[in-house]
């Protein structure tokens, strides 16, 4: 829109002038500030955090979803870490399967890109945000597990997501 | 309890130590501090990377093959426990590590050499040329133990070539 005006002022009156160069005086102070932090710099400096309410994750069983949001982590206000149960709303899922796009699901976190402290001192982080579905029981209403699960969840008594999965890491 | 290495650098880790990175394909990629991690990240190869172990071996920078390495190999059977053989371990391990020390060092001094040789060839070559910046060279002439014995007798040449100064 200013861009507009100053096109329209052939003539270049001092006014208009005036206040391209401000608002070109607000732009470079602006660049100025975020130059110290370039793009690389954020891009390795990407701040894990828990898995809260929006949060999409990716289910990694064949109960039918593809994806499901969080909408609310069991037992923490801050947030889900590896291994907690949230509750979630399936907003992706396949044509034919035991779940349908909509549903509330109870999930339990079997990856998390934050990494989680280990009671040898070690601490381990995955690539993504993955969950499988269980039901209130904290059965798995799949049959079957995808990717590697930490062995967290044997911890949390999920020992039948365990037991299928194929890599415990 | 196990003593990792360090995918990046090749260092050892200790329990408490570092961070385990489990990639989608079930991957484990061990680091033993953040600088590692961080360069892992930025997906830089350990084998360009001039302070890693991986980039020294390559480069025959360090020692690549020995026995003593064989003690180290991971081994994936769980043995069972016997004391005795227990002990053997415990008080061989300072030994096949001081030997192992004392061997990369041999080695390293070996590699080093050479360039020490040809530092002190290039010393001698510079204070035959360039000693006239420092003292007359008719100076040197007169008293002998200021010059470094030569090696080969060229008593002829030097004086011809002195002759044009003196003039």
């Amino acid at each position: 829109m200013a861009a507009r005006f100053l096109s329209k002022s052939s003539s270049g009156s001092s006014l208009l002038g005036a206040l391209g160069t401000s608002l070109l005086g607000v732009g470079s102070v602006a660049r100025q500030t975020t130059s110290n932090l370039t793009y690389s710099d954020i891009f390795f400096q990407q701040q894990r955090t828990f898995i809260q309410m929006g949060t999409k994750l990716k289910v990694v069983d064949n109960s039918g979803a593809k994806r499901v949001m969080c909408i609310q982590a069991l037992k923490s206000k801050k947030g889900a870490k590896l291994g907690d149960i949230i509750i979630g709303s399936v907003k992706e899922a396949q044509p034919r399967g035991k779940v349908k796009k909509g549903d509330v699901v109870y999930g339990v976190v079997v990856r998390a890109a934050m990494q989680r402290g280990r009671c040898d001192g070690s601490h381990v982080r995955f690539d993504d945000n993955a969950v499988v579905l269980v039901n209130k029981q904290g059965e798995p209403i799949g049959t079957r597990v995808f990717g590697p699960v930490p062995h967290e969840l044997r911890k949390k008594k999920h020992v039948k997501i365990l037991a299928l999965a194929e890599h415990i890491a | 309890m196990r003593l990792e290495k360090c995918w990046f650098c090749s260092s050892t880790i200790y329990p408490g130590h570092g961070i385990q990175f489990v990639r989608n394909d079930a991957k484990i990629f061990r680091f033993c501090r953040s600088k590692c991690h961080k360069n892992f990240k930025m997906k830089r190869n350990p084998r360009k990377v001039k302070w890693t172990k991986a980039y020294r071996r390559l480069h025959g920078k360090d020692m690549t093959q020995d026995s003593t390495f064989e003690f180290e190999r991971k081994r994936n059977r769980p043995q069972r426990y016997d004391r005795i053989n227990t002990e053997k371990v415990l008080q061989a391990i300072p030994k096949i590590s001081k030997v192992k020390a004392t061997r990369e060092k041999a080695h390293i001094t070996k590699r080093l050499s050479v360039g020490k040789i040809n530092r002190k060839k290039g010393d001698r070559r510079e204070l035959e040329q360039s000693i006239s910046l420092v003292k007359a060279p008719s100076v040197l002439k007169e008293d002998a133990t200021l010059t470094l014995p030569k090696q080969k007798v060229t008593v002829s040449y030097a004086q011809t070539e002195n002759t044009p100064m003196e003039e």
